[in-house]
């Protein structure tokens, strides 16, 4: 399975796509004169298709589409990361302290990762979204709540096989802390998958958040976001299909950026996959 | 075997415990007030007193939790704020049309994919190892309502086959079912795919092929049956998946399960409403994770001494 020029090559492909979504993002304002959430056209006949003054067409509110797409890159791509932060947060140190210091802590530990992969994904961020009011800050808050136990069991499980190896044994016996075996010995055994586990990270947090705005939970109006792009004019498809083709497309390739990456990393790393 | 039983149910009850403390928390930090969500903004002070009296809501939290958890003992999910209907008897009217939807796209997904999966892991090679890796991970990666809006366009409104969503009877059932069991497909084809290329690379299959045993037998009986174990238990971990991929198609398609129900509960801040539904599915896959716990302790005799 680990063939090296496989899993670089997905690790290319993804790194290519996800680079030229991230430009779009960072470049934005450069890539087109208008302003997303404002209606542009000088009299409003509906949602008019691709023309050269609109490369991808305007919306049912006049809106120039690429605008939209840039701009909401940026919506996505800030509401992934953060997200992929939170889980990553809470789960490599949920993972490092389960898999070290074992016995009561690990089962306590497992068992609250069990109990969130109990839940429904969808649903639980559904009832978090009601609780929390959503914003830039709250739906990736909430995103990572529910996103942190592929990590947790991750490192736990690399932890569990570096902790018995003769130089962290050697720490221990030289009297080193806790706190240092775990930073200095242990994360950086556990850090390649971590690396992998964050790109797959970022492709489950877009979907997530593609999906709660498409239900109209997302980050609220009037931030651009793909998934709502969706929603929103998807009462529209018969007559103007690329106001759901183009943001569903966008949304497609950031995922599928993202998890080539991931996958070609686990493939290097010669890890089983499922 | 008892042992392991007693174990399973343990934790199965643990984690539904965990379940509705966590769902109680969730209710009772939402900020608005339960009490005007039924009378209206208008309420006057009085009757807001009255509610929140009625409700219990006066009441300290633990005492509010164990009468939760004992309503729930009895079946009781508590009354809809907006309705005030009894949201055990709402769930049950919207579980049908949710069941039939996941159990149909389901059985044709789990069916396509391991038939995929059995035919690709044949095909050996690195190429046909290659070409499904690529083609579910951009297959999964395209977003649920995503596939089930373009498959609106395509047979609802160009060939205009069928009808673009609603409750009724096969036509209505046949495009959210083939937009869910798409995800089941791929995730089935990929799973059967791997586990089996990576049993029929094992020792003991070396052995039996180089002992003579014919590639078909060698296929059917030795890699085959090892491979297909741990299948069980995705299908339970599924369940979950399962659910989440149901609420998007409901909505997509205006399917009127539990899924809708939950989504507009969320807008119309109907909280036991949403509690309730969120339970339930969580029961649900606890259930079918623990029927798969069973199921593996008959089919892997290792297991019942683990």
């Amino acid at each position: 399975m680990g063939d090296g020029g496989r899993g670089r090559g997905l690790l290319i492909a993804g790194a290519t796509l996800v680079a030229a979504i991230v430009l779009l993002a960072l470049l934005a304002p450069y890539l087109t004169p208008y302003d997303p959430d404002v209606t542009v056209v000088a009299r409003y006949t509906g949602p008019a298709p691709p023309s050269a003054a609109h490369p991808l067409g305007t919306d049912t509110l006049g809106r120039d589409v690429w605008a939209r797409i840039v701009f909401g890159a940026r919506t996505s791509l800030a509401v992934a990361v953060l997200a992929m932060l939170v889980s990553l947060g809470i789960g490599v140190t949920v993972g490092l302290v389960a898999g070290y210091f074992g016995r009561w802590l690990d089962t306590a530990c497992m068992w609250i990762v069990d109990l969130v992969l109990t839940l429904p994904t969808l649903l639980l961020l559904i009832v978090l979204a009601t609780v929390l009011p959503p914003s830039l800050l709250t739906i990736p808050l909430v995103i990572g709540l529910v996103g942190w136990t592929t990590f947790a069991r991750t490192v736990r499980g690399e932890v569990l096989s570096l902790r018995e190896r003769d130089y962290v044994l050697a720490a221990r016996a030289l009297g080193a802390s806790h706190a240092w075996i775990i930073v200095r010995h242990l994360l950086p055994g556990a850090l390649p998958s971590v690396l992998a586990l964050a790109a797959l990270g970022m492709s489950g947090a877009i979907g997530l958040d593609a999906g709660l705005s498409y239900l109209g939970l997302g980050v609220p109006l009037p931030t651009p976001s793909w998934g709502r792009m969706i929603s929103e004019t998807q009462t529209y498809f018969a007559v103007a299909p690329w106001l759901v083709v183009v943001p569903g497309v966008a949304i497609s390739a950031a995922v599928i950026g993202f998890n080539l990456i991931g996958y070609g990393l686990l493939d290097l790393l010669g890890a089983p996959r499922t | 075997m008892a042992g392991y039983l007693a174990r399973r149910l343990l934790r199965a009850a643990s984690t539904l415990l965990g379940t509705t403390l966590i769902l109680f928390v969730l209710v009772r930090v939402v900020p608005a007030d339960p009490a005007v969500s039924i009378a209206g903004p208008k309420a006057d002070p009085a009757t807001l007193a009255a509610i929140r009296k009625d409700l219990g809501l006066d009441d300290p939290l633990p005492v509010q939790y164990g009468r939760y958890l004992w309503g729930l003992a009895h079946g009781d999910l508590g009354r809809s704020y907006v309705t005030g209907r009894r949201v055990a008897a709402l769930i049950g009217e919207r579980l049908p049309a949710t069941a039939l939807l996941a159990v149909t796209s389901l059985a044709i997904g789990f069916a396509l994919g391991v038939g995929v999966g059995l035919l690709t892991a044949a095909r050996q090679g690195s190429a046909a190892d290659l070409g499904v890796l690529v083609a579910t991970l951009v297959g999964l990666s395209i977003p649920t309502f995503f596939v089930g809006n373009l498959l609106i366009y395509l047979f609802g409104y160009r060939l205009r086959w069928l009808p673009l969503g609603g409750y009724g009877g096969v036509r209505h059932l046949l495009l959210p079912a083939a937009t869910l069991a798409f995800v089941e497909l791929l995730f089935y084809a990929r799973f059967v795919h791997t586990s089996v290329t990576g049993t029929l690379a094992s020792d003991y299959v070396r052995t039996a092929r180089a002992k003579g045993v014919p590639p078909l037998a060698l296929y059917l009986r030795h890699a085959l049956r090892n491979a297909l174990v741990p299948i069980v238990t995705l299908l339970g971990l599924d369940v979950a998946s399962l659910m989440s991929g149901v609420v998007l198609t409901e909505t997509v398609f205006n399917w009127p399960g539990l899924g809708r129900l939950a989504v507009q509960a969320v807008f119309s801040l109907d909280i036991p409403l949403v509690a309730g539904t969120v339970l339930f599915s969580a029961v649900l896959v606890l259930a079918c994770n623990l029927v798969v716990d069973l199921l593996y302790g008959v089919i892997d005799p290792r297991v019942q001494h683990g």
